[in-house]
């Protein structure tokens, strides 16, 4: 159950990005040298109402239709690492023209340029864990 | 049918669809929607992934779904402004250097676009808001050094 309701979550996230142009590199580009507003006016509505969803959530003590627990959430605080690691990413994404999100949905729409971002990212993700084992 | 998803949807209807994937997994696994860690969940658990993987598997789903359904063909052959300026090899170089930063760099920070830029930010995390003004400041500062040094073809 915990993972078919995790999974048509997941189809209606990729379905959305595909559907937004969010996997198209152009899209990504034209919002990224400021050309189209298109991106940011998504995280403008996408933030605010999952902001409300979120917290109406907490305050009426909801808890998890699957899993049963009490929403809730933890915080980390401002860290080196969050800083570091962003401009790390943001140099990746501008390169790309694709995050993590869009590179998936890419492969799903049959962009096979997106192989060699998908093993990349796959790599990057193996050399933290490497470096976080090693202390 | 078809026609209805060949145009880009309004951004009020495509950020309220992502609101609604963000709020959709609390109030059913109670858990934080990120792609990267999704990513993580499989490449460190493999195939005994749980619930993050899955996530990760409908979200291709749904990409192929889009596809299937819209027949939608917007990308062609080439990838955007790489291919325009460098040539097959040297893309598929620069996309796989890039997915090494997107790799590395998500995951020491905890998060991604999703994960930060739309899950934390909605949490109020101010970790996440931090992360967020970080990777877009930094994209849109690289994205527009690479137009000045390669000019309008970009």
């Amino acid at each position: 159950m915990l993972r078919a309701v995790s999974a048509t979550i997941g189809v209606v996230f990729g379905f959305t990005l595909a559907w937004a142009g969010l996997a198209e590199p152009d899209v990504i580009r034209r919002a990224m040298l400021l050309d189209s507003p298109y991106l940011y006016e998504i995280f403008a509505v996408a933030v605010p109402v999952a902001f409300l969803g979120t917290r109406a959530l907490l305050h009426f003590g909801v808890h998890a239709l699957v899993t049963g627990e009490r929403v809730s959430w933890e915080r980390t605080p401002v860290q080196r690492r969050h800083v570091v690691g962003s401009a790390i990413f943001g140099t990746g994404w501008a390169i790309s023209a694709a995050c993590p999100g869009p590179i998936v949905a890419q492969l799903g729409a049959g962009i096979l340029w997106s192989l060699a971002t998908f093993a990349g990212l796959v790599i990057g993700i193996r050399l933290h864990l490497a470096r976080e084992a090693a202390g | 049918m078809k026609d209805f998803f060949v145009a880009y949807p309004p951004a009020p209807l495509a950020g309220a669809l992502f609101a609604l994937c963000v709020i959709a997994m609390y109030a059913t696994v109670n858990g934080r929607l990120g792609v990267v860690g999704a990513i993580s969940d499989v490449v460190e658990r493999g195939r005994r992934f749980g619930w993050r993987g899955s996530f990760l598997l409908g979200l291709l789903g749904g990409a192929v779904l889009f596809t299937l359904v819209s027949g939608r063909e917007r990308v062609g052959d080439g990838y955007g402004w790489l291919t325009r300026e460098f040539s097959g090899v040297t893309t598929v170089v620069l996309l796989l250097v890039a997915g090494v930063l997107i790799g590395f760099g998500a995951k020491t920070a905890g998060g991604c676009t999703s994960g930060n830029g739309l899950t934390g930010t909605a949490l109020g995390a101010k970790s996440s808001w931090v992360a967020t003004t970080v990777f877009f400041g930094t994209a849109v500062g690289v994205s527009l050094l690479t137009k000045l040094l390669f000019g309008a073809n970009v």
